[in-house]
């Protein structure tokens, strides 16, 4: 337990802005656990209009050289990019039983 | 730019893992916002969905990269006015910038924030409107709209009861404050709602630039979690939550439809209105449609 003006002295000197911002590393938790179905894109169905990656609540979809690219690292598994697609080029599956 | 490029190449400010719920629009318009608004930006969260979802850190850990301060439920514009006041003594350029909940602007934090829309402070104010207490499992707040079932305005076995009164029409009630800039956003219409917080950010030099979000909550409301999107949608194509902007208290209506969807398409995608019979449906479409002629009378003075 440390007190506070050690705590100050900790924060004035790990942050470089004036209030204190995630110093030791921002919060994370693991949102990809929550995922009971799983959204797959098919590239040649995807006509590249990114609406899946506006609407994306959690950031997972990324575009990278003009393809858009689903990372599953915190994708939760709404469905908002499948339902939204005007292609139909994400389909949601199943995730495999751990 | 178009608007994917633009915002692919901004960076993401919040932490990527945050326990708001399966597809949360509020993440969406939060993540939107502060991409737009960038590193430069003060943030303060009072209580509510945003800022119990680990978006305000303790500890030297928070969830997001620019500083964020977690006020009262009932103070934010105020603490913000301080804030800014101070970086313009020191003369820093920084967007101070409130992202508060319909309870912390509607109910609680109005008094702070008429005070400081009258006097003007330099602040730019996002109200992220879900129409209750859904932090604390949906208690009925005064923006919450004409039957909802909430949990504190239940509804009979005979299928009557909810909330007896309409929701007070803030985004007016801000406008009326004559402020620099008062804008309703969607999370449906992201090209929309990024021009806008751009707008609030250049208007902010002026005075209070005040956003309002409609987001439709899943949890609360009973909605399915991939029609999320498509329910805020459909509330601004039924005119329920028009969008519309006051830019120095000149009117502009921002989508405007030749033939708006009925209201009751938009309640019947939700399980809070459930009950509600044709009488009732339509009493509401009445709501909406004076509203709406309202609006289009103040857009063509």
């Amino acid at each position: 337990m440390i007190n506070v003006e050690e705590r100050v002295a900790l924060m004035e000197f790990k942050s470089k802005y004036i209030a204190p911002v995630g110093a030791d590393g921002v919060y994370v938790i693991n949102t990809g656990d929550w995922r009971t179905v799983r959204p797959v894109l098919d590239q040649d169905k995807c006509i590249k209009c990114g609406i899946c990656f506006m609407y994306c609540p959690v950031n997972s979809i990324v575009k990278e050289d003009g393809k858009f690219i689903i990372k599953y690292d915190y994708c939760k598994g709404c469905g908002i990019c499948a339902h939204e697609c005007k292609s139909d080029a994400i389909i949601m599956i199943q995730e495999a039983e751990k | 730019m178009n608007i994917i490029d633009k915002l692919n190449s901004k960076e993401d400010m919040i932490s990527p893992g945050i326990s708001a719920c399966i597809g949360c629009n509020v993440e969406l318009t939060l993540r939107t916002c502060m991409k737009v608004l960038g590193p430069n930006t003060i943030l303060a969260i009072p209580p509510g969905c945003m800022g119990g979802v680990g978006v305000v850190g303790w500890d030297m850990m928070s969830g997001a990269n620019c500083p964020v301060f977690f006020p009262l439920l009932d103070n934010p514009a105020s603490m913000l006015a301080g804030i800014k006041l101070y970086y313009e003594r020191i003369g820093r350029k920084v967007n101070v910038v409130a992202f508060a909940g319909d309870g912390a602007t509607v109910d609680a934090g109005f008094q702070c924030l008429s005070g400081a829309a009258e006097r003007g402070d330099k602040i730019i104010y996002i109200c992220y409107d879900n129409e209750g207490y859904m932090n604390t499992g949906y208690q009925r707040s005064s923006a919450t709209s004409k039957y909802s079932w909430t949990s504190t305005t239940p509804v009979s076995t005979e299928g009557r009861g909810g909330k007896k009164e309409h929701k007070k029409d803030f985004p007016m009630i801000m406008a009326m404050h004559d402020i620099a800039y008062m804008a309703t956003c969607s999370p449906a219409f992201i090209q929309d709602m990024v021009r806008k917080i751009e707008k609030a950010m250049e208007k902010q030099e002026k005075g209070l630039a005040y956003i309002h979000v409609f987001n439709p909550c899943l949890t609360g409301w009973g909605i399915k979690a991939e029609e999320s999107i498509e329910v805020s949608r459909l509330s601004v194509e039924t005119n329920f939550f028009p969008l519309y902007e006051v830019i120095d208290g000149q009117f502009k209506i921002n989508k405007e439809y030749k033939n708006p969807k009925p209201v009751k398409d938009y309640l019947t995608k939700i399980k809070k209105y459930s009950h509600l019979n044709e009488e009732e449906i339509e009493e509401i479409q009445e709501i909406v449609d004076e509203k709406w002629d309202r609006l289009k009378k103040l857009a063509s003075l």
